[in-house]
């Protein structure tokens, strides 16, 4: 089997098939500590993309709470589990991936969730981990901890789905890295919906063929971020283009935040997918748990986060979260203003770093009347 | 393509020579000739009593990846009748479950019936789907296209989740043009969605995962009967063949083979049970 690159397990790793980077490589950021699990993003792209017959059940992009929030219900639990203990700590990953660990006769370990498992996508919704003592709603922070984690498909370097179909019917684009699943090509085996650890793979019972997040395609061809982004309502996220391991550019936000301030951190690296996707992760929530669901910089993630208004480039990147619809390829930062630019220069957005303070007088003089916080 | 596909595919393609050269082993099938007139659907049709049944032993797919190296079904019976005009197969195998319902992790029943696209005695296709340039031809009978003509094509809201509500639908809404980005694999005519007039498709392959739909060359036909824990299908199709694709002539030969799914045992594309070459003998 050939052997691939894998940056975020820092080593080579076993795929189906040759490596070959896209040109562009679609990425999506998530900033967790702003995430309100409100399900706008949700019904964006349902209403866009999945209104139809078969997709009733069928949710591309999903927010659900962790740790007892699953859709379709316990998908990663149960992969984890399947996958066994693995040693996620330190820069090189020293487990196996899932291509690594599969099982004689499969390509890769994978299973098929059951039909009722995509029944409840509200599944532990705002349940927090740990008991309330005695006394303890007194004490700041709380022990019991909950947070949102929203998901769409990572869009993966080394997709599962992609290698997991023995028809090649699921492409991934030399243009953008979006993966594609062909509705000529597939004849609905479910290979896909079994080897995709994310479960963002989903069977159409009435089309009797499989179906998947399609990275908002046509959007993305004329330079606009994907309709789950723009529609965010806490802006807590960024869509566009992540550079190749050897290709850092600090003037892309996500290259920044990913790369050079490194405050985000991809969804299970330890698969082996390479996703495309990265979380900031949240602040308050223990590392052990956060570490086997965000890999081993998570912690220096978290530190990197706080520290965030001491670097006016990072601040800068972070507020361009939800600034504009149009994809940001390039940004400065000027005169206490962060500028974003598309792929061909042009200017899209200006927001300061700081908003301007303005103390009005308790009284207006020229009403004649008192000012309260609303007006 | 990796190395380890390449290696399992000249390895296929030495065991397709294998299988031409041991022609004269092979088990044989033979088409005899029927008063009555095509084509023929019926598989409890008084005519098949005079066919004789060839005994087909299935194996595993244990060539490529995926695999299932336990399928349910460890041979079937084949009979095979024509009337000048119509070649007809009956096909029997055991199966305790009817499965004909398809959603995320049910699977349906299925049989395939494969002959090489241009016969050569000596230069046997593969019988594991052909191989580059040894190309065949693959009729598919599924249990679901019979049960989407015998009872229509199951909705959502009324057959295959009971209970459920939907508000409203694209298609409801919208011109029929102007729905079909929203139906998917339907949208885009893939025939694999479901049956409108036969639960047989006509396929072409030349290898493992190109296996190809053929939508100007749709003429096999037939109907599949499950009762007492047994499949009875019959797959009939015109004897002459199209530009390009297989035909037969009354005296003729050929080679067919076999594979069957079990659904019920969650088999599906290459987790299947299928068979080597047969030679196909057609009476005057």
């Amino acid at each position: 089997m050939p052997k691939v690159y894998n940056w975020q397990i820092g080593r080579e790793m076993d795929y189906p098939y040759e490596g070959a980077r896209p040109k562009k490589q679609f990425a999506m950021l998530f900033d967790t500590n702003k995430c309100i699990a409100c399900q706008t993003c949700t019904v964006a792209c349902k209403t866009t993309w999945t209104p139809g017959r078969g997709q009733e059940y069928m949710f591309w992009n999903n927010v659900e709470t962790k740790p007892y929030g699953y859709y379709p219900l316990g998908w990663d639990v149960k992969i984890l589990e399947q996958h066994g203990v693995q040693d996620v700590g330190g820069p090189v990953y020293k487990g196996k991936t899932l291509f690594e660990s599969a099982p004689s006769g499969e390509r890769i370990l994978g299973y098929l969730p059951e039909d009722l498992d995509y029944a409840h996508p509200n599944v532990g919704e705002d349940d927090s981990f740990g008991d309330m003592q005695q006394g303890e709603l007194l004490q700041i922070p709380h022990m019991q901890w909950m947070y949102y984690l929203p998901r769409i498909c990572n869009h993966c370097t080394y997709p599962a789905c992609l290698a997991s179909c023995p028809r090649m019917s699921i492409y991934k684009r030399e243009e953008d890295g979006i993966v594609l699943l062909d509705q000529t090509r597939c004849r609905g085996y479910r290979e896909c919906v079994k080897g995709c650890p994310y479960k963002k793979t989903f069977f159409n019972p009435i089309t009797r063929v499989s179906e998947k997040c399609i990275g908002c395609y046509p959007a993305v061809e004329g330079g606009r971020q994907t309709q789950c982004t723009i529609t965010c309502i806490g802006k807590i996220r960024l869509q566009g283009f992540i550079g190749k391991p050897d290709e850092i550019r600090e003037d892309n936000p996500i290259d920044y935040i990913v790369r050079v301030a490194k405050i985000a951190c991809p969804l299970y690296p330890q698969f082996g997918l390479e996703p495309n996707t990265y979380y900031i992760p949240p602040v308050h929530v223990p590392p052990r748990y956060l570490v086997q669901m965000f890999g081993a910089g998570v912690e220096r993630a978290i530190a990197g986060y706080r520290k965030a208004a001491d670097d006016e480039k990072l601040l800068g990147a972070l507020l361009l979260f939800g600034a504009t619809p149009m994809i940001i390829h390039h940004y400065k930062v000027e005169a206490g203003v962060s500028i974003g630019f598309d792929e061909k220069g042009g200017e899209l957005v200006r927001v300061p770093l700081r908003e301007a303070i303005h103390v009005r007088a308790a009284f207006d003089e020229q009403h004649q009347a008192y000012r309260t916080n609303i007006t | 393509m990796s190395t380890r596909w390449g290696t399992r595919l000249v390895l296929a393609a030495a065991l397709a020579l294998v299988a031409g050269e041991v022609g004269a082993q092979m088990a044989e099938l033979r088409v005899v000739r029927v008063r009555e007139k095509g084509p023929f659907r019926d598989p409890a049709a008084a005519f098949w009593k005079d066919a004789p049944a060839t005994p087909v032993a299935l194996l595993p797919q244990a060539m490529t990846l995926p695999n299932n190296l336990k399928p349910a079904v460890q041979s079937l019976q084949a009979k095979a009748v024509h009337d000048g005009k119509w070649l007809a197969l009956l096909l029997e195998w055991p199966d305790a479950t009817r499965s004909d319902r398809i959603v995320v992790d049910q699977f349906g029943d299925q049989v395939a019936i494969e002959f090489p696209a241009e016969f050569k005695k000596d230069a046997l296709p593969s019988p594991m789907m052909g191989n580059p340039g040894g190309r065949v031809e693959i009729w598919q009978w599924r249990a679901a296209f019979q049960q989407d003509l015998e009872r229509g094509r199951p909705q959502v809201t009324n057959d295959l989740y009971p209970n459920a509500h939907a508000d409203v639908y694209p298609d409801e809404l919208l011109r029929a043009i102007d729905a079909r980005p929203y139906m998917g694999a339907v949208g885009v005519d893939n025939l694999i969605t479901h049956a409108d007039k036969s639960p047989v498709l006509e396929q072409l392959a030349e290898g493992w995962g190109s296996l190809t739909i053929q939508p100007d060359d749709q003429r096999a036909d037939g109907k599949g009967v499950w009762a007492d824990g047994t499949w009875r299908v019959v797959v009939t199709h015109p004897l002459a063949g199209g530009e390009g694709h297989v035909g037969f002539a009354p005296g003729g030969e050929s080679a067919v083979a076999f594979a069957v799914w079990d659904g019920g045992s969650r088999e599906v594309g290459p987790r299947k049970a299928w068979s080597t070459w047969a030679a196909l003998k057609l009476a005057e």
